[in-house]
């Protein structure tokens, strides 16, 4: 670079891959976020919800007159009342891809109650107090009915019926036929099953995981004003604004164009949780048309315990095979799974399950699988999207079956993995997932690197002769990085681009305009390093409008570890474009002919690399176009403001390996994890206090899952855990502190940027690694972990019940 | 039934008539207008994204009744900066990245400042048992013990 001002640097400081610690950071720490509940309106009314009783009750009667007359009281609504007035779910906006039935229902039950705390009917009133305190002068009066729970008895002819429009209670069924013709895929499984039948090692084993999920610690909560000339405005807590809007529109039969989500400058997370269409926003804004008056509803954690983010309980029927030297031959799979009731818009339960199936095959070259996946209704809260989606279960059973079969040969399970990764791109799984690209062995032996599992084998031995059991468990996931729309229409029913705007003010300050709707992944933080980094400004001069759909065209939500992988491109995108233009201008006015390669953008100026006379700040630059469009370049107008969108290519995935050390007490059960390790493909890193914050986050709320947290329903369908204190959430005392290397990562070729989302992935490996330790601590006592959560009573029954079992054959 | 009531959060007195069955922490965000502290449980004492200090002690203002802290002082993570100095603490969460979605934060930070105060030595191991009484959803918890191991050993040197 001759002639160059040595001032500019060509890497921006606070660019891509920077440690910046985030800007939203310190008006959150000053306590000035602004979160759901921080907003109010005036002559807002409040809505309290009258929740079911019973799992699965007729409704023989409601009587609301008490209710209505008590203090400050607005209205009192039921089911019965609203189904002449707005439309139930499903509708077109939030139908699901996949064939599977979609059930019907409005924001209070109607006739029927299908689980403990479905909303039966809801008061408004003056204060969130006086609206509580009407809920008591609601009488209704029920017919129990037998409670449908077990999800393999709720699939039998003789069960009861959840809704009894079907004719069972079988919601969808999948058999991953993928492109085969029925013919090929008969053909595919018989084949599948004779290599199963004459494999000198298989694993059969049933794997059981329990309902439980990522509950945010911020509950949700809905806020509507209704305008005649406007429509309705919504605040309310999302991962999906626009998905919202859609569905409020034809629920209530009103043009988008006159319903407007917006979700606060701050959520106190998601995970999943908040992605899904509940009935209550629905009411709360139905009301605010009736009532003329705004209306809030602030859901108690009860409220959330018990209808909202419940995930994970499925059954395998798994058998893995393998040849004599280790080749994994042939995969089969009976997967049934809870729906719950169904009734969650835009997810409707099974798609979630189905994610399981699809991707159980994991980073293995599988050639054969035979996988079926039943899932049924049951009279429980609906299955919810959680972090992971779909996937927690398959991990656990595969990752267990991998482990069981390695040892079943006689081979280190990491040889074995090791044996059968994945090795060429772009890759298909016999389920019909591409993957495109990535390494997962370079990934892989740096996790191996670090663990040294010779020194460890020693180790463990020595400690086996003393009494004590350590073990060592590895897992892996080659897990989801952004949906390409062509996978999400046909999943979801909605497409998956990621678009944003990029406006240039004449200052030179950044704003991004985009529509989804995050909830403390950092975005405000990396999305500025990615302007920073493209345009050579500092990235304090970025600020980012988000998750208000009249400010944003369509966007599919804050899913799928899309904002690495999708949103950050789109924004690279964008601001090349404006790179151009710039260029462009700069070289007409001093008369020279240039492209942007000649031109560095650094510190805040765009110079020509050649001559360092043409020189000119950024800013300058801006107000020259924006605020003084005369003598442009031929075909170019005035203004500094781009839109981009990204459509991601098939099969995008981020490959992560963990490794988990532990110890187990015998004499109690006590699981203590001494060492977790993990090696990830981020791809190119665009933040690495950001990346390293998702897994350790995500890897803990795994653990959380496999230790403590479980939704129970007794034998009667009565939820036993709405409050925090019976869904035990891991605390800072139960978990250990995760190790995390990430330099192993493989630059991601299908976008922009290089970059892959870890966020919704990160938590999959976990049961796997968690089980496979604590089994390999166990192997002296034969004990293989096939049941979750895991807990202490059980631990130690199973390793008693061994012990004597060992005592008396000797 | 109400009652008067004057509590002094973060040095100015707010003098109200309230229901008395109002918990003080609706006090301290509807009536004070202090929304930095959240409410994350039913009122049920479990999630910590309530606390707050009364008089120099770290508390759960979803636990209480405002009429109980008449004439008492409350301080809230509005409290801790000094005009444009934020605490310690809070430069510490922000570098170590503690905070994702941050609605656990103020409870995390107003916790750790009750710890830090209150033992000279704090260790790993005695930082994550001073916070069983706060659950972070997000952060894994590493980040928050270091910021406040970090703001400890300063503090101690
Ligand atoms: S809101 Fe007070 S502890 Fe959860
Ligand atoms: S940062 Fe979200 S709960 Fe702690």
């Amino acid at each position: 670079m001759s002639g160059s001002n040595n001032k500019l640097k060509d890497k921006q400081a606070d660019g891509i891959g920077a440690r910046l610690p985030r800007k939203e950071d310190i008006p959150i720490l000053r306590g000035e976020g602004h979160y759901f509940s921080d907003i109010a309106v005036e002559r807002q009314l409040h809505v309290m919800f009258l929740r079911s009783v019973h799992s699965h009750a007729r409704i023989l009667s409601i009587d609301t007159s008490a209710a209505s007359q008590m203090p400050g009281v607005v209205a009192v609504v039921t089911g019965a009342m609203l189904q002449d007035e707005i439309l139930a779910l499903p509708q077109a906006s939030t139908s699901a891809g996949l064939p599977g039935r979609l059930p019907t229902f409005w924001p209070l039950a109607v006739d029927k109650v299908k689980f403990h705390g479905e909303p039966v009917a809801a008061v408004v009133a003056e204060t969130p107090y006086l609206a509580e305190d009407a809920l008591e002068g609601i009488t209704v009066e029920y017919e129990p009915l037998p409670y449908v729970g077990d999800m393999e008895a709720a699939l039998e002819p003789s069960s009861p019926l959840v809704h009894e429009d079907w004719k069972d209670n079988e919601i969808f069924r999948s058999n991953y036929q993928a492109l085969r013709t029925a013919d090929e895929h008969a053909a595919h499984i018989k084949e599948a099953r004779r290599r199963i039948a004459e494999a000198p090692f298989v694993v059969k084993q049933r794997f059981r995981t329990h309902r439980c999920g990522v509950t945010a610690l911020e509950p949700r909560g809905a806020l509507a004003v209704w305008d005649n000339r406007d429509g309705l405005t919504i605040w309310m807590t999302t991962q999906r604004p626009h998905a919202q809007r859609a569905c409020f529109a034809d629920v209530l039969q009103l043009p988008l164009s006159k319903v407007r989500v917006i979700t606060p400058r701050n959520q106190g997370g998601g995970f999943g949780m908040k992605a899904s269409v509940y009935r209550e926003p629905l009411l709360v804004a139905h009301l605010a048309r009736c009532l003329r008056r705004p209306v809030r509803w602030l859901e108690t954690r009860e409220e959330n315990l018990m209808s909202a983010g419940q995930e994970r309980d499925q059954i395998h029927d798994l058998e893995l095979a393998a040849d004599a030297e280790g080749n994994l031959v042939a995969l089969a799979d009976r997967i049934v799974a809870d729906a719950g009731d169904a009734c969650l818009g835009g997810s409707w339960a099974f798609p979630i399950a189905n994610v399981g199936g699809l991707r159980l095959p994991n980073a293995y070259e599988i050639p054969f699988c035979d996988i079926e996946l039943r899932v049924a209704v049951t009279n429980k809260a609906a299955l919810c999207g959680a972090r992971g989606l779909g996937i927690y279960p398959g991990r656990f059973a595969l990752e267990r079956a991998i482990d069981m079969l390695s040892w079943k040969i006689g081979m280190e399970p990491a040889e074995f993995r090791r044996k059968n990764f994945i090795t060429t791109f772009p890759a298909r799984l016999s389920t019909g997932l591409g993957y495109s690209n990535g390494d997962f062995l370079k990934t892989f032996d740096r996790l191996i690197e670090t663990v040294d599992i010779a020194a460890f084998r020693e180790r463990q031995k020595e400690a086996w002769s003393q009494g004590r059991f350590l073990g060592l468990g590895i897992a892996v996931g080659a897990e989801v990085s952004g949906v390409d729309s062509l996978s999400y229409v046909s999943m979801m029913g909605t497409p998956s681009y990621a678009s944003v705007e990029v406006r240039v003010d004449p200052e030179g300050h950044v704003q991004i305009f985009y529509g989804d709707g995050p909830s403390g992944q950092g975005e405000e933080t990396t999305i500025a390093q990615v302007v920073a980094e493209e345009l050579g400004i500092d990235s304090e001069n970025v600020s980012i409008i988000v998750g208000d759909t009249q400010t944003s065209t369509f966007a599919p939500g804050t899913v799928a570890s899309r904002g690495a992988a999708m949103v950050l491109p789109s924004v690279a995108m964008a601001c090349r474009s404006l790179k151009k233009k710039i260029v462009r201008v700069l070289a007409h006015d001093v008369a020279i002919a240039a492209d942007e390669d000649d031109f560095i953008f650094a510190d805040g100026y765009v110079m020509h690399r050649g001559n360092s006379n043409i020189r000119l700040s950024f800013a300058e630059l801006a107000f020259r176009i924006v605020m003084k469009p005369i003598n442009l370049p031929p075909g170019d107008s005035g203004g500094l403001d781009e839109r981009a969108t990204f459509e991601s290519t098939r099969g995008n995935i981020c490959f992560g390996a963990h490794a988990a050390f532990l110890e187990v007490w015998p004499e109690t059960g006590r699981v203590k994890i001494e060492r977790y390790v993990t090696s990830d493909d981020a791809g190119v890193v665009v933040n690495p206090l950001i990346v390293e914050g998702q897994i350790q986050g995500g890897v803990v709320q795994g653990i959380s899952n496999f230790f403590f947290e479980e939704y129970v329903y007794d034998n009667q369908g009565q939820q036993m855990t709405s409050t925090l204190e019976a869904y035990k959430i891991a605390t800072a005392a139960d978990v250990p502190r995760i190790e995390m290397y990430h330099d192993a990562g493989t630059p991601n070729p299908t976008n922009p940027l290089g970059t892959r989302g870890i966020g919704e992935g990160c938590i999959a490996p976990v049961p796997g690694a968690l089980g496979n330790a604590i089994s390999d601590a166990l192997r002296p006592l034969g004990i293989e972990i096939t049941d979750l959560p895991v807990r202490p009573p059980t631990l130690f029954r199973q390793i008693d019940a061994s012990r004597q079992r060992k005592q008396q054959a000797s | 039934m109400k009652a008067e009531v004057s509590i002094t959060i973060n040095g100015i007195a707010y003098s109200r008539t309230i229901p008395i069955r109002m918990l003080l922490v609706d006090f301290i965000r509807y009536e004070a207008g202090l929304t930095g502290t959240h409410v994350g449980c039913t009122f049920e004492g479990v999630c910590g994204a309530c606390t707050v200090h009364l008089d120099g002690d770290a508390i759960k203002a979803c636990l209480m009744l405002a009429v109980q802290a008449d004439g008492r002082s409350v301080t809230t993570v509005e409290g801790l900066a000094k005009g444009n100095e934020l605490h310690p603490l809070q430069v510490a969460f922000n570098q170590h990245h503690a905070l994702q979605c941050g609605f656990c934060t103020s409870g995390m930070l107003m916790s750790s400042l009750d710890l830090i105060e209150k033992n000279p030595e704090l260790s790993e191991e005695t930082v994550r048992h001073g916070l069983v009484g706060n659950i972070c959803r997000c952060a894994g918890y590493a980040n928050i013990v270091d910021a406040i191991l970090d703001v400890a050993q300063e503090r101690g040197s």
